[in-house]
């Protein structure tokens, strides 16, 4: 498995009343999109892989937002912020906090929820298409200003997800329901007290 | 003179003007071609002009299967043969022959009841019956 990875790495706060750490899948790269996006002239998309990857730097500490009918974006209600993004598989998959005590709306309704039923969508400026007239737009160059929540069916990804993990934030960096391998890692890559960032490119596993 | 001078003042304006238009044109071109897009949101569009535009096709499409669906009842009701009595004597007639109803005549049967009657008989009785609707 190939997987670059990024994070901003924040100092731990116990019991943070305003960090509620979510997890998701933003999109999929080297895969069209369900749907055309918006922007895109009615043509289905495809983020290239090395676009993606290009483009991670640009998603760290980007919000997410979220429109009240849930259906799209709007760039004024910055609900949340992205901490961490790796590219695995063929999956961007995104984990940061939502500012819950600032959002206890957005928290309710995302706790409340039908499982399964919320998703994500990018916002991305100055993309570079390969070729306007191709039926499937490939982008080669993009850069991530933002994410917004939304129902799924109202991305043009079907495959993205949202989720808020259990617990309130009680680690750095990372979102708190951490994997094992996020575990790992920070046992391995640790800078609590400090904003850092950290990149571990190309590796086989991650963060090994 | 001064027309002359005129004259080409205006003509220089003009060319100024189609050269600026066409300078733009270009500019807009060369974007395009480019490749480059300024912002592109992976959600599906809701209010934009497209789904608009989209939402009013949909309503005039609706309302026309809806005025079709009204014109080809009605058309049917128009070219449906409107049913008509048959005079008694050939009623009888045929009731003698053991039809009595008209709904569903098969030839077999029609034949066998009109065996007694005159070639020119029995094609009077099939022409009441065509005009009445009960034969096709």
């Amino acid at each position: 498995m190939r997987l670059e990875a990024l994070a901003v790495t924040l100092p731990e706060v116990a019991g943070h009343p305003n960090r509620v750490p979510f997890e998701g899948v933003l999109t999929l790269v080297d895969e069209p999109s369900n749907r055309p996006p918006s922007g895109a002239r009615g043509h289905r998309v495809i983020l290239t892989r090395e676009a993606a990857i290009a483009a991670l730097p640009s998603l760290l500490g980007m919000a997410v937002d979220y429109a009240p009918g849930w259906d799209g974006h709007d760039a004024r209600r910055k609900c949340g912020i992205i901490t961490h993004a790796d590219v695995e598989g063929n999956r961007i998959e995104v984990s940061g906090y939502l500012f819950g005590k600032d959002f206890p709306e957005v928290e309710e309704k995302l706790r409340r929820g039908d499982a399964g039923s919320m998703g994500m969508s990018y916002e991305l400026a100055d993309a570079h298409v390969a070729d306007l007239n191709a039926a499937v737009w490939s982008l080669t160059r993009a850069t991530f200003t933002g994410a917004a929540i939304l129902l799924r069916e109202k991305a043009a990804y079907k495959s993205t997800s949202f989720r808020l993990c259990a617990k309130r934030c009680r680690t750095t960096g990372i979102a708190g329901s951490a994997k094992p391998e996020r575990k790992a890692a920070e046992r391995q890559g640790r800078t609590s007290g400090r904003n850092n960032w950290q990149m571990q490119t190309g590796k086989e596993t991650r963060w090994r | 003179m001064e027309i002359e001078a005129s004259n080409i003042l205006e003509k220089l304006n003009s060319t100024v003007s189609l050269l600026e238009r066409t300078v733009a044109f270009l500019e807009q071109r060369e974007a395009l071609m480019s490749g480059d897009v300024q912002k592109i949101v992976a959600a599906v569009e809701q209010s934009g002009e497209g789904s608009l535009r989209e939402a009013e096709l949909e309503r005039k499409l609706a309302a026309a299967e809806q005025q079709i669906a009204q014109l080809s009842a009605q058309a049917s009701k128009a070219a449906a043969p409107a049913r008509k009595t048959l005079p008694a004597v050939t009623t009888q007639l045929l009731a003698k022959g053991g039809i009595t109803s008209l709904e569903s005549i098969e030839a077999g049967a029609l034949d066998a009841a009109l065996t007694g009657l005159s070639l020119e008989q029995r094609i009077a009785v099939k022409a009441q019956l065509i005009r009445a609707g009960a034969l096709a």
